[in-house]
């Protein structure tokens, strides 16, 4: 028999005996663990966007918890799903359970709304963590945001952008799922998760007590005139003495949102019929 | 024993799949931007290079060479080692969920990457025995994982710095590939 053809049947057969010795590792293997399915089923209904806010090393490793114990869903929420009440609501039916008292979620709120002139250049590793480290950063106030992005590098779903102009971190608040990656990564500690209801937070984080010299630093920091306090007739105010800064209760004050000097008294996103002219609040 | 360690460092450090040989240069680019991807994709290679190895050389010693078919090497070769990484890969998903999430989607891709079939054919090339063959291989893997993971680690740094506009992504990684291509020369000789 001629070479050419040998070399064909030789081929041909060492095809056959893969093929084969496939088809029977897929029949002799066990098939894929239950408990591994359902954990795979229930990934699927997870969010996916690995941020480790639960304290588990990504959605998978939640999803395998929740399919052994479901009692983790109330221990430690997964803040994106809480958030998404569509995608909580398929889970509970999967799960067959109830899980519509989960609770709303949250959203990442930046405590700065800069403008604090710059004192000096950068031009390191462009980086929050490190610019803060060389100097304490450009930026003459030593609570601002730095603007390297530090925050919107962990972003999972790329809700924060870096002003340009201002070169701080802006957090859409619709885009942003509050799995709290930000909070973690600015080296400042300007980002607070708050509870979507929160009606209103202040835009700075000017601390030094009793410090006027805030005036100076940025033309939008807090100074500690406490004109929101007494404006706001029904206590929606109070003066956290300890940081030197307001505090707001989860009622609107609208007052104080007008009143205040700096404008920063920020009203979040979540009462838009506030911000809408032409839907103006029923009470 | 000392020559199968001799194998072992020439194939991991002299003779580096991918700075000396210049084989498996695609993982080295497209899964060096993260350590802990590179991690997984050079413990895949290492994975793939062994069995790949441990299956190819008595094939070919004892089935191609007999029948004078060594001209066929290369065709049954890569049809051998991609069904047995197809095997590999359903047992590891049936049996060990959390390894198969480890190695994820490098363990297929990297069915017949060029460094996988070029240990194959460089054990059959420097007449190795079975012993060598499997030395080799853990070298050779060795290697691919202690390159991928270097150049990650300096990629990952890499991206903080105030590159050049040109030199930023690719560019600089050819760069850097070239300077510790240089690197690895050095150790031209150490090993027989």
């Amino acid at each position: 028999m001629s070479t050419t053809i040998l070399a064909v049947i030789l081929l041909s057969s060492v095809g056959l005996i893969a093929g084969i010795a496939i088809f029977v590792a897929n029949r002799i293997l066990p098939k894929e663990d239950a408990s591994l399915q359902k954990a795979n089923e229930i990934k699927e209904r997870l969010p996916g966007a690995d941020c480790g806010a639960c304290g588990k090393p990504g959605c998978f490793a939640y999803a395998q918890a929740v399919a052994k114990d479901v009692e983790i869903l109330d221990d430690s929420p997964c803040r994106i799903l809480a958030s998404d009440e569509d995608a909580t609501q398929a889970l509970g039916e999967y799960l067959g359970i109830d899980l519509s008292n989960a609770g709303p979620g949250s959203k990442a709120v930046v405590h700065c709304t800069g403008d604090s002139p710059r004192i000096g250049s950068y031009s390191g590793v462009q980086s929050c963590a490190a610019a803060v480290q060389v100097g304490a950063g450009e930026k003459e106030c030593p609570y601002a945001c730095v603007g390297y992005g530090d925050c919107a590098t962990v972003c999972p779903v790329n809700a924060i952008s870096i002003d340009g102009e201002k070169n701080i971190a802006v957090v859409d608040w619709e885009t942003c799922i509050g799995c709290g990656m930000c909070v973690a990564a600015c080296p400042r500690g300007l980002i607070e998760l708050i509870p979507v209801e929160t009606p209103q937070y202040l835009g700075c984080n000017y601390q030094a007590a009793k410090d006027i010299a805030g005036r100076k630093k940025c033309s939008v920091g807090c100074i500690h005139c406490r004109i929101c306090v007494r404006s706001s007739e029904n206590g929606e105010v109070e003066w956290d003495d300890k940081k030197d800064l307001p505090q707001f209760s989860e009622t609107l004050a609208t007052n104080a949102i007008e009143k205040c000097p700096r404008k920063i008294i920020i009203k979040t996103s979540a009462h838009p019929s506030d911000n809408d002219p032409e839907n103006p609040p029923k009470d | 024993m000392s020559e199968l360690i001799a194998i072992f460092f020439s194939m991991a450090l002299v003779n580096n799949m991918v700075l000396v040989k210049f084989l498996g240069l695609c993982p080295f680019f497209g899964v060096s931007k993260k350590t802990s991807s590179a991690f997984s994709m050079g413990i895949a290679v290492m994975l793939v290079m062994l069995v790949a190895s441990a299956v190819t050389w008595p094939l070919f010693h004892l089935l191609l060479v007999p029948y004078g078919f060594e001209f066929m090497r290369t065709v049954i070769f890569i049809l051998v080692i991609a069904s047995l990484v197809q095997i590999i890969e359903m047992s590891i998903k049936r049996t060990n969920m959390t390894l198969y999430n480890a190695l994820g989607i490098y363990l297929p891709l990297i069915t017949t990457n060029c460094a996988v079939l070029g240990i194959t054919f460089i054990n059959i090339d420097q007449n190795y025995g079975f012993a060598a063959s499997i030395a080799a291989a853990l070298g050779a893997g060795v290697g691919f994982t202690l390159v991928l993971l270097i150049m990650s680690g300096i990629r990952e740094r890499l991206d903080l710095a105030d590159t050049p506009k040109v030199f930023k992504g690719a560019p600089i990684a050819f760069l850097i590939a070239g300077l510790l291509g240089l690197a690895f020369l050095a150790f031209g000789g150490m090993v027989g």
